[in-house]
């Protein structure tokens, strides 16, 4: 008689173990290896020895990461809000099947194929004085030009427009997929009742994609706190260090100074800040369900 | 299908053949750029142009000379240390390796280089054969761990031309240079008004490299002792300020360029948007070449001169220079000698190196009339005696260079104070050097 199939075995275990063996050498072990890292005096070539917490008491008193976290908070706090917003707005316009909006849906999702190096290398081209395309504007309409990449407060900025630039693909896709994904009779009950465009927005499409627009957020909560490609390539974190990220203290430090374990625990202090701050917005948006629940 | 079978195994075995001549095959990884595109299969060294040209013809021609020996070059991005330190880090590094004098150091003290006395003396080169300055700059602990290529400083390159317009030239033809800091303000002033363009093109975006190796000029040209004990940086005197402050001026009284970065500093002096570029000895062959073309902004109208004394303490430049080093690892003896070929043959071709701006290393090149007679050595030839090198017990000199260039950019940019901004780059440098 066959064995009953609920019947538990340990050797069904044996499915799991090909992710489990990738998630905990990938994964769990550079985890363990980063921390145990940052408790060491230790650089690339080796010379191990355990000092404890001192690497992030010099992290946390060094100006200069304090400064690498402001301009990371900074660089989320505008970029998310803007790659959301900007994401939603793309999506609606475009959620249509006319071939127009299919053209044009392409066309924003390809700048997210191109690599970092290409991404830099052509907003370079807009920003660069002199020659830049922003700069011949400047030019044609007489205004005195910004050095965008040179300047305090526009360098940052200026990596934030390549970054929206190139990441907009993706909050786009995910919003569209949302969106097709909200039943039409819906929309049909709403035109019954003669509903505004603006109330069929906030009562019905939004409400609908809320656990996308969570998600969308993560991603990019997640994503742009490792920022680093863009600002090492176009401003290499100046002036000043007015553009220098986070991951750009770390590469710095690690590879050019070679004090890994510095760079190790100044890892795990990033690693902390997104936990806390997916966390938090994790809290934040379940929150308000209980609240409406 | 028996045949099918014969005709696979028959092809296979020709596929492998290459592999059966016992062809050495050197990995070497290397800066200076690429330009497969122009110069992919050129053989004739005395026809390229730029550090690029030169160097991938001269490895070009070194594999035409010696088919039993294969050569991969990887181009890496400037310095490239990154990547070494990462192949280094995975036992994985190459055969053959670009690196400056100034960070070899770093690899050498953490027993990261290998030894080349016997290499380069199976080949019948000697230490006496280099000069003075490039062979102290790779010799460490009473060996030699580099082959010297060259030694290269900061210049002035100047555009000739608009010097002219701005009545900066003497009578047999060479510009008017500042002999000191009143000088170059006055000067600096004559020409932007009679040009309506900036005196200085400098790299002062995106960089800081330019700040530092300027920096160091200023504070050796005041004879300064700032690096009297290598393991700790002392910018707390009235030099370190005098050195910036002047700096912060030339870029205050808008007798720079602003916010050019390395590529558009290049391209800046090249199409004529200001007078003299503060850049390096590499751009010589380049600047050289297009003066002799017609109809561009530098045509008969280049020259380049040492930066000039603007302290009256010392008359002396900062220089760094070039070296060919071999990795730690495993190598066979028919590897290492196939090494030690590449290195004669880069030792031989000294003077086609040359040819970029670089000074030579090889003291019979510096002799040759060949190399005197090219245009401008005659110029620049000072530096030989003039050079000096930050001391090569001072280690991570590319991460302090990146400090203070740094540190002195936001000072010149208004963004900190003079004394704020060498306070930080003091404390910074001294804070990773307790920590190595």
């Amino acid at each position: 008689m066959a064995e009953s199939y609920r019947r538990s075995r340990w050797t069904n275990g044996l499915f799991v173990v090909p992710y489990l063996s990738v998630f905990l050498t990938l994964l769990v072990f550079p985890l363990g290896w980063g921390i145990w890292l940052s408790l060491n005096k230790v650089d690339l070539f080796g010379g191990e020895r355990f000092i404890g917490l001192k690497n992030y008491a010099r992290v946390l008193s060094d100006p200069i990461f304090g400064q690498a976290v402001k301009n990371t908070l900074i660089f989320v706090g505008v970029s998310v809000p803007t790659l959301v917003i900007l994401g939603l707005f793309l999506a609606l316009a475009l959620n249509k099947t006319s071939k127009g909006s299919s053209f044009l849906r392409g066309l924003f999702f390809a700048s997210s194929i191109l690599s970092v190096t290409i991404v830099t290398l052509i907003w370079r081209i807009v920003f660069i004085p002199n020659d830049g395309l922003m700069s011949l504007i400047f030019e044609f309409f007489g205004w005195q030009p910004i050095g965008f990449l040179s300047t305090t407060g526009w360098s940052l900025f200026s990596v934030g427009v390549a970054t929206v630039w190139w990441c907009i693909g993706l909050p786009m896709m995910l919003f569209l997929a949302a969106l097709q994904q909200i039943p039409k009779d819906l929309y049909e009950a709403a035109a019954l009742d003669n509903a505004s465009r603006w109330r069929v927005l906030t009562r019905i499409t939004l409400p609908s994609i809320k656990s996308t627009i969570m998600l969308v957020a993560i991603i990019q909560v997640v994503m742009q706190f490792q920022l680093f490609g863009q600002a090492q390539l176009m401003t290499n974190g100046g002036p000043a260090g007015s553009s220098r990220p986070i991951v750009m203290y770390i590469y710095e430090v690690g590879f050019l100074r070679w004090d890994i374990g510095l760079g190790a625990a100044a890892s795990q202090i990033l690693f902390l800040i997104i936990l806390c701050a997916a966390m938090l917005q994790y809290w934040v948006s379940t929150r308000k369900e209980e609240v409406d629940a | 299908m028996k045949k099918l079978l014969l005709g696979t195994t028959a092809i296979g075995l020709l596929a492998l053949s290459p592999l059966a001549n016992a062809n050495t095959t050197i990995e070497l990884q290397r800066f200076f750029g690429a330009c497969e595109a122009e110069y992919g299969k050129a053989t004739d060294v005395s026809a390229a142009v730029g550090e690029c040209g030169i160097i991938t013809t001269l490895v070009n021609k070194f594999a035409a000379e010696n088919p039993d020996i294969n050569v991969k070059v990887s181009t890496v991005e400037w310095p490239g240390y990154d990547q070494l330190n990462a192949q280094l880090a995975s036992r994985s590094a190459p055969d053959v390796v670009s690196m400056h004098y100034s960070a070899m150091s770093d690899y050498q003290s953490r027993g990261l280089l290998v030894p080349l006395d016997k290499l380069l003396k199976d080949q019948s080169i000697k230490a006496t054969d280099f000069t003075d300055a490039a062979i102290t700059s790779v010799t460490k602990e009473g060996k030699i761990y580099a082959l010297p290529f060259d030694n290269w400083t900061m210049l002035f390159h100047v555009n000739n031309n608009l010097m002219k317009k701005a009545g900066l030239m003497k009578a047999d033809g060479n510009p008017i240079l500042p002999t000191n800091r009143d000088e170059l303000f006055s000067q600096g002033k004559q020409f932007k008004d009679a040009t309506g363009k900036p005196y200085l093109v400098q790299v002062l975006a995106n960089e800081t490299a330019t700040y530092a190796r300027i920096f160091y000029t200023l504070m050796m040209q005041q004879n300064s002792k700032f690096f009297d004990d290598p393991s700790h940086i002392d910018l707390s005197g009235q030099d370190a300020k005098a050195a910036l402050t002047f700096m912060k001026d030339i870029v205050d009284q808008g007798l720079s360029t602003k916010n050019l970065d390395y590529p558009a500093a290049v391209s800046a002096f090249s199409n004529g948007d200001g007078g003299i570029a503060v850049n390096g000895t590499w751009l010589i062959g380049s600047y050289d070449a297009q003066s002799k073309e017609s109809n561009n902004a530098l045509s008969n109208g280049y020259s380049v001169f040492p930066v000039p004394q603007f302290f009256k303490q010392k008359d002396v430049t900062y220089t760094d220079g070039h070296g060919w080093v071999v990795p730690r690892g495993d190598r066979s003896d028919e590897k290492m000698a196939a090494i030690g070929k590449l290195f004669k043959f880069f030792y031989d071709n000294n003077y086609e190196w040359s040819r970029t701006g670089h000074l030579p290393t090889v003291k019979k090149v510096i002799a040759s009339n060949e190399f005197k007679s090219l245009p401008h050595r005659s110029d620049i030839a000072k530096i030989a005696k003039t050079g000096q090198a930050l001391p090569s017990a001072v280690l991570r000199q590319f991460a302090i260079q990146d400090i203070i260039g740094e540190e002195l950019s936001s000072a010149i940019s208004g963004n900190k104070s003079i004394d704020d901004a060498l306070k930080t780059a003091q404390y910074r440098v001294n804070d990773l050097l307790e920590n190595i």
